[in-house]
Protein backbone atom coordinates (compact mmCIF):
# COMPACT_ATOMS: atom_id res chain seq x y z
CA UNK A 1 0.00 0.00 0.00
CA UNK A 2 2.63 2.41 0.99
CA UNK A 3 4.42 1.62 -2.45
CA UNK A 4 1.18 4.06 -3.99
CA UNK A 5 1.91 6.53 -1.76
CA UNK A 6 3.60 9.33 -3.09
CA UNK A 7 6.94 10.38 -2.08
CA UNK A 8 7.11 13.47 0.71
CA UNK A 9 8.74 15.48 -1.87
CA UNK A 10 5.76 15.12 -4.04
CA UNK A 11 3.67 16.08 -1.14
CA UNK A 12 5.89 19.27 0.22
CA UNK A 13 5.65 20.13 -3.83
CA UNK A 14 2.06 19.77 -3.85
CA UNK A 15 1.13 21.78 -0.64
CA UNK A 16 3.23 24.74 -2.00
CA UNK A 17 4.81 27.29 0.14
CA UNK A 18 1.76 28.63 1.66
CA UNK A 19 0.42 25.29 3.63
CA UNK A 20 4.09 23.11 4.55
CA UNK A 21 3.83 20.51 6.63
CA UNK A 22 5.45 21.57 10.40
CA UNK A 23 9.03 21.12 10.31
CA UNK A 24 12.08 21.11 12.81
CA UNK A 25 15.34 21.14 10.52
CA UNK A 26 13.58 18.82 8.41
CA UNK A 27 12.13 16.16 10.59
CA UNK A 28 8.34 16.28 10.66
CA UNK A 29 6.74 17.62 13.31
CA UNK A 30 3.98 15.54 15.31
CA UNK A 31 3.54 16.16 18.83
CA UNK A 32 1.04 13.46 19.10
CA UNK A 33 -0.18 10.60 17.39
CA UNK A 34 -3.27 11.56 16.07
CA UNK A 35 -1.00 14.16 13.79
CA UNK A 36 0.61 11.77 12.18
CA UNK A 37 -2.49 10.11 11.37
CA UNK A 38 -4.47 12.83 10.19
CA UNK A 39 -1.58 13.41 7.61
CA UNK A 40 -1.42 9.75 6.99
CA UNK A 41 -5.54 9.77 6.27
CA UNK A 42 -5.17 12.54 4.32
CA UNK A 43 -2.55 10.88 1.89
CA UNK A 44 -4.87 7.74 1.49
CA UNK A 45 -7.80 9.32 0.81
CA UNK A 46 -6.39 11.05 -1.99
CA UNK A 47 -4.68 8.40 -3.13
CA UNK A 48 -7.85 6.19 -2.93
CA UNK A 49 -10.68 8.78 -4.25
CA UNK A 50 -7.90 10.24 -6.62
CA UNK A 51 -8.76 13.73 -5.72
CA UNK A 52 -6.07 15.90 -6.70
CA UNK A 53 -3.76 17.38 -4.28
CA UNK A 54 -4.64 20.85 -5.96
CA UNK A 55 -7.96 20.16 -4.56
CA UNK A 56 -6.78 19.37 -0.72
CA UNK A 57 -4.57 22.29 -0.96
CA UNK A 58 -7.54 24.86 -1.73
CA UNK A 59 -9.49 23.22 1.45
CA UNK A 60 -6.34 23.30 3.17
CA UNK A 61 -5.86 26.87 2.74
CA UNK A 62 -9.42 27.77 3.53
CA UNK A 63 -9.01 25.87 6.51
CA UNK A 64 -5.55 27.82 8.17
CA UNK A 65 -7.17 31.43 6.96
CA UNK A 66 -10.03 30.36 8.74
CA UNK A 67 -8.62 28.99 11.70
CA UNK A 68 -9.04 31.12 14.95
CA UNK A 69 -5.92 29.31 16.97
CA UNK A 70 -6.46 28.98 20.98
CA UNK A 71 -3.38 30.51 22.66
CA UNK A 72 -2.32 26.96 23.88
CA UNK A 73 -2.53 25.58 20.37
CA UNK A 74 1.68 24.51 19.04
CA UNK A 75 1.66 25.17 14.97
CA UNK A 76 1.59 21.72 14.70
CA UNK A 77 -1.87 21.41 16.36
CA UNK A 78 -3.23 24.22 14.47
CA UNK A 79 -1.64 22.92 11.31
CA UNK A 80 -2.99 19.36 11.83
CA UNK A 81 -6.75 20.80 13.21
CA UNK A 82 -6.91 22.47 9.90
CA UNK A 83 -5.50 19.44 7.54
CA UNK A 84 -8.69 17.35 9.50
CA UNK A 85 -11.31 20.46 8.52
CA UNK A 86 -9.68 20.67 4.94
CA UNK A 87 -9.98 16.65 4.79
CA UNK A 88 -13.97 16.62 5.86
CA UNK A 89 -14.58 19.64 3.54
CA UNK A 90 -13.03 17.67 0.81
CA UNK A 91 -14.96 14.55 1.63
CA UNK A 92 -17.92 16.92 2.05
CA UNK A 93 -17.84 18.14 -1.64
CA UNK A 94 -17.16 14.55 -3.00
CA UNK A 95 -20.26 13.37 -1.21
CA UNK A 96 -17.87 10.60 0.49
CA UNK A 97 -19.24 10.66 3.79
CA UNK A 98 -22.51 12.39 4.17
CA UNK A 99 -22.87 12.13 8.17
CA UNK A 100 -19.92 13.86 9.58
CA UNK A 101 -19.89 14.09 13.09
CA UNK B 1 -18.26 5.07 17.17
CA UNK B 2 -16.87 2.24 19.28
CA UNK B 3 -13.87 1.55 16.96
CA UNK B 4 -11.06 2.45 19.17
CA UNK B 5 -7.43 2.49 18.06
CA UNK B 6 -5.39 1.09 21.35
CA UNK B 7 -2.60 0.43 19.23
CA UNK B 8 -1.94 4.72 19.19
CA UNK B 9 -3.04 5.12 22.11
CA UNK B 10 -0.27 4.25 24.07
CA UNK B 11 -0.50 6.01 27.66
CA UNK B 12 -2.08 9.48 27.47
CA UNK B 13 -0.76 11.45 30.82
CA UNK B 14 -4.21 13.37 30.37
CA UNK B 15 -7.97 13.01 28.81
CA UNK B 16 -8.10 13.34 24.39
CA UNK B 17 -8.12 16.69 23.13
CA UNK B 18 -11.61 17.48 21.22
CA UNK B 19 -9.41 17.40 17.91
CA UNK B 20 -8.22 14.14 18.69
CA UNK B 21 -11.56 12.47 19.33
CA UNK B 22 -12.84 14.01 16.25
CA UNK B 23 -9.25 12.29 14.39
CA UNK B 24 -10.64 9.21 15.73
CA UNK B 25 -14.18 9.58 15.02
CA UNK B 26 -13.02 10.56 10.80
CA UNK B 27 -10.96 7.91 11.40
CA UNK B 28 -13.22 5.38 12.41
CA UNK B 29 -15.53 6.61 9.65
CA UNK B 30 -13.25 6.25 6.72
CA UNK B 31 -12.42 2.68 7.83
CA UNK B 32 -15.75 1.79 8.44
CA UNK B 33 -16.51 2.88 4.43
CA UNK B 34 -12.96 0.92 2.95
CA UNK B 35 -11.64 4.18 2.16
CA UNK B 36 -8.56 3.83 4.61
CA UNK B 37 -7.50 1.11 6.71
CA UNK B 38 -5.50 1.47 9.69
CA UNK B 39 -2.20 -0.70 7.66
CA UNK B 40 -2.28 2.11 5.10
CA UNK B 41 -2.14 5.40 7.46
CA UNK B 42 0.77 3.92 9.40
CA UNK B 43 2.24 2.61 6.29
CA UNK B 44 2.01 6.31 5.26
CA UNK B 45 3.20 7.61 8.53
CA UNK B 46 5.85 5.04 8.69
CA UNK B 47 7.24 6.58 5.26
CA UNK B 48 7.08 9.97 5.91
CA UNK B 49 8.95 9.93 9.54
CA UNK B 50 11.88 7.94 7.63
CA UNK B 51 12.11 9.11 4.37
CA UNK B 52 12.88 12.49 2.48
CA UNK B 53 15.67 11.51 0.89
CA UNK B 54 18.39 13.75 -1.12
CA UNK B 55 17.30 13.19 -4.43
CA UNK B 56 16.49 17.33 -4.71
CA UNK B 57 20.11 18.14 -3.58
CA UNK B 58 21.31 15.34 -6.76
CA UNK B 59 19.41 16.79 -9.07
CA UNK B 60 20.92 20.31 -8.33
CA UNK B 61 24.00 18.68 -8.72
CA UNK B 62 23.59 16.94 -11.80
CA UNK B 63 22.11 20.31 -13.17
CA UNK B 64 25.08 22.18 -12.16
CA UNK B 65 27.27 19.06 -14.11
CA UNK B 66 25.73 19.67 -17.19
CA UNK B 67 24.63 23.68 -17.13
CA UNK B 68 27.88 25.82 -16.60
CA UNK B 69 25.34 28.88 -16.31
CA UNK B 70 23.49 27.76 -13.77
CA UNK B 71 26.61 26.41 -11.95
CA UNK B 72 27.87 30.00 -11.89
CA UNK B 73 24.13 30.80 -10.40
CA UNK B 74 24.31 28.38 -7.77
CA UNK B 75 27.61 29.11 -6.51
CA UNK B 76 26.89 32.70 -6.46
CA UNK B 77 23.28 32.67 -5.16
CA UNK B 78 21.87 29.19 -4.34
CA UNK B 79 19.11 29.85 -2.65
CA UNK B 80 17.67 31.36 -5.61
CA UNK B 81 19.16 28.95 -8.24
CA UNK B 82 17.64 25.86 -6.13
CA UNK B 83 14.31 27.39 -5.85
CA UNK B 84 14.28 27.65 -10.04
CA UNK B 85 14.55 23.53 -10.32
CA UNK B 86 11.04 23.95 -7.78
CA UNK B 87 12.13 23.26 -4.33
CA UNK B 88 10.13 24.48 -1.50
CA UNK B 89 11.36 25.13 1.72
CA UNK B 90 14.72 26.90 1.51
CA UNK B 91 13.18 29.85 2.82
CA UNK B 92 14.86 31.53 5.86
CA UNK B 93 17.62 29.16 5.12
CA UNK B 94 20.76 31.08 3.76
CA UNK B 95 21.98 28.20 1.08
CA UNK B 96 25.48 28.00 0.42
CA UNK B 97 27.27 25.64 -2.22
CA UNK B 98 30.69 25.03 -2.17
CA UNK B 99 32.66 23.45 -5.33
CA UNK B 100 35.30 20.96 -4.65
CA UNK B 101 38.40 21.46 -7.24
CA UNK B 102 40.95 19.60 -7.99
CA UNK B 103 42.68 21.52 -5.40
CA UNK B 104 39.87 22.12 -2.98
CA UNK B 105 37.40 19.39 -1.03
CA UNK B 106 34.63 20.77 1.20
CA UNK B 107 32.91 18.82 4.24
CA UNK B 108 30.39 19.93 6.35
CA UNK B 109 29.85 19.58 9.43
CA UNK B 110 27.62 21.55 12.34
CA UNK B 111 29.58 21.59 15.32
CA UNK B 112 26.83 22.77 17.52
CA UNK B 113 23.85 20.81 16.91
CA UNK B 114 22.67 18.63 13.38
CA UNK B 115 21.53 21.89 10.93
CA UNK B 116 21.56 20.59 7.77
CA UNK B 117 20.23 21.41 4.62
CA UNK B 118 17.29 19.37 4.81
CA UNK B 119 15.08 20.75 1.59
CA UNK B 120 17.70 19.34 -0.95
CA UNK B 121 19.25 16.71 1.33
CA UNK B 122 16.50 14.88 3.40
CA UNK B 123 17.28 13.47 6.89
CA UNK B 124 20.46 14.06 8.40
CA UNK B 125 22.10 10.52 8.85
CA UNK B 126 23.10 9.47 12.40
CA UNK B 127 26.78 9.89 12.29
CA UNK B 128 25.93 14.13 11.02
CA UNK B 129 24.50 14.21 14.43
CA UNK B 130 27.29 12.47 16.54
CA UNK B 131 29.95 14.13 18.79
CA UNK B 132 32.60 12.45 17.44
CA UNK B 133 31.56 13.47 13.47
CA UNK B 134 30.44 16.93 15.01
CA UNK B 135 34.07 17.57 16.94
CA UNK B 136 37.06 15.13 14.75
CA UNK B 137 35.65 16.87 11.16
CA UNK B 138 37.16 20.38 12.39
CA UNK B 139 39.78 18.66 14.30
CA UNK B 140 41.14 15.99 11.75
CA UNK B 141 39.19 16.70 9.05
CA UNK B 142 41.58 13.92 6.70
CA UNK B 143 41.24 11.02 9.36
CA UNK B 144 37.48 11.61 9.04
CA UNK B 145 37.50 11.10 5.22
CA UNK B 146 40.06 8.32 5.39
CA UNK B 147 37.52 6.35 7.85
CA UNK B 148 34.35 7.40 5.21
CA UNK B 149 36.78 5.97 2.50
CA UNK B 150 37.78 9.00 1.13
CA UNK B 151 41.93 9.54 0.58
CA UNK B 152 43.02 13.03 -0.61
CA UNK B 153 46.23 13.99 -1.99
CA UNK B 154 48.07 15.59 0.74
CA UNK B 155 48.34 18.72 -1.44
CA UNK B 156 44.19 18.78 -1.41
CA UNK B 157 43.11 21.38 1.02
CA UNK B 158 40.18 20.52 2.86
CA UNK B 159 37.81 23.09 4.00
CA UNK B 160 35.58 22.82 6.62
CA UNK B 161 32.31 24.31 6.85
CA UNK B 162 30.33 24.72 10.41
CA UNK B 163 26.56 24.58 9.26
CA UNK B 164 24.49 26.82 11.40
CA UNK B 165 20.82 27.67 11.81
CA UNK B 166 21.43 30.62 9.47
CA UNK B 167 23.96 29.41 6.80
CA UNK B 168 23.65 25.78 5.29
CA UNK B 169 26.35 24.34 3.64
CA UNK B 170 25.87 22.03 0.50
CA UNK B 171 29.12 20.79 -1.40
CA UNK B 172 28.94 20.64 -5.36
CA UNK B 173 31.44 17.62 -5.74
CA UNK B 174 33.30 17.16 -9.29
CA UNK B 175 31.79 15.36 -12.12
CA UNK B 176 33.61 11.96 -12.24
CA UNK B 177 35.56 11.21 -14.68
CA UNK B 178 34.00 8.56 -17.38
CA UNK B 179 30.57 10.25 -17.55
CA UNK B 180 31.16 12.83 -20.00
CA UNK B 181 27.87 12.65 -22.84
CA UNK B 182 25.91 10.80 -19.75
CA UNK B 183 22.19 12.18 -19.50
CA UNK B 184 20.96 14.50 -16.45
CA UNK B 185 19.15 11.54 -15.20
CA UNK B 186 21.94 9.44 -15.25
CA UNK B 187 24.20 11.73 -13.48
CA UNK B 188 21.63 11.92 -10.68
CA UNK B 189 21.91 8.55 -9.74
CA UNK B 190 25.32 9.14 -8.96
CA UNK B 191 25.28 11.89 -7.05
CA UNK B 192 24.74 10.86 -3.25
CA UNK B 193 24.11 12.03 0.37
CA UNK B 194 27.40 11.63 1.42
CA UNK B 195 29.22 13.61 -1.62
CA UNK B 196 27.08 16.82 -1.21
CA UNK B 197 28.08 16.44 2.49
CA UNK B 198 31.59 16.20 1.56
CA UNK B 199 32.29 12.53 3.09
CA UNK B 200 32.15 10.66 -0.39
CA UNK B 201 33.02 11.09 -3.75
CA UNK B 202 30.78 10.34 -6.85
CA UNK B 203 31.81 7.73 -8.73
CA UNK B 204 31.01 6.44 -12.40
CA UNK B 205 30.03 2.78 -11.28
CA UNK B 206 27.41 1.68 -13.48
CA UNK B 207 27.24 2.33 -17.40
CA UNK B 208 24.95 5.09 -18.60
CA UNK B 209 21.71 4.03 -19.08
CA UNK B 210 20.34 6.91 -21.07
Amino acid sequence: MSGDAPALATVDRELGRHAPLPRDNGELVFEEPWQGRALGMGVVVLERSGAPWSEFRRHLTTAIAAHQPSESDSPATAYYTCWLAALEALLAERGLLDELP
Amino acid sequence: MSHQHDDHDHHHPRPASEVELRAQALEALLAERGLVSTDAIDAVVELYEQDIGPQNGARVVARAWVDDAYRGRLLTDANGAIAELGFEGTEGDNMVVVANTPSVHNMVVCTLCSCYPWPVLGLPPTWYKSPPYRARAVSEPRAVLSEFGVELDDEVEIRVWDSSAEIRYLVLPMRPSGTEGWSEAALEAIVTRDSMIGTALPAALQPASG
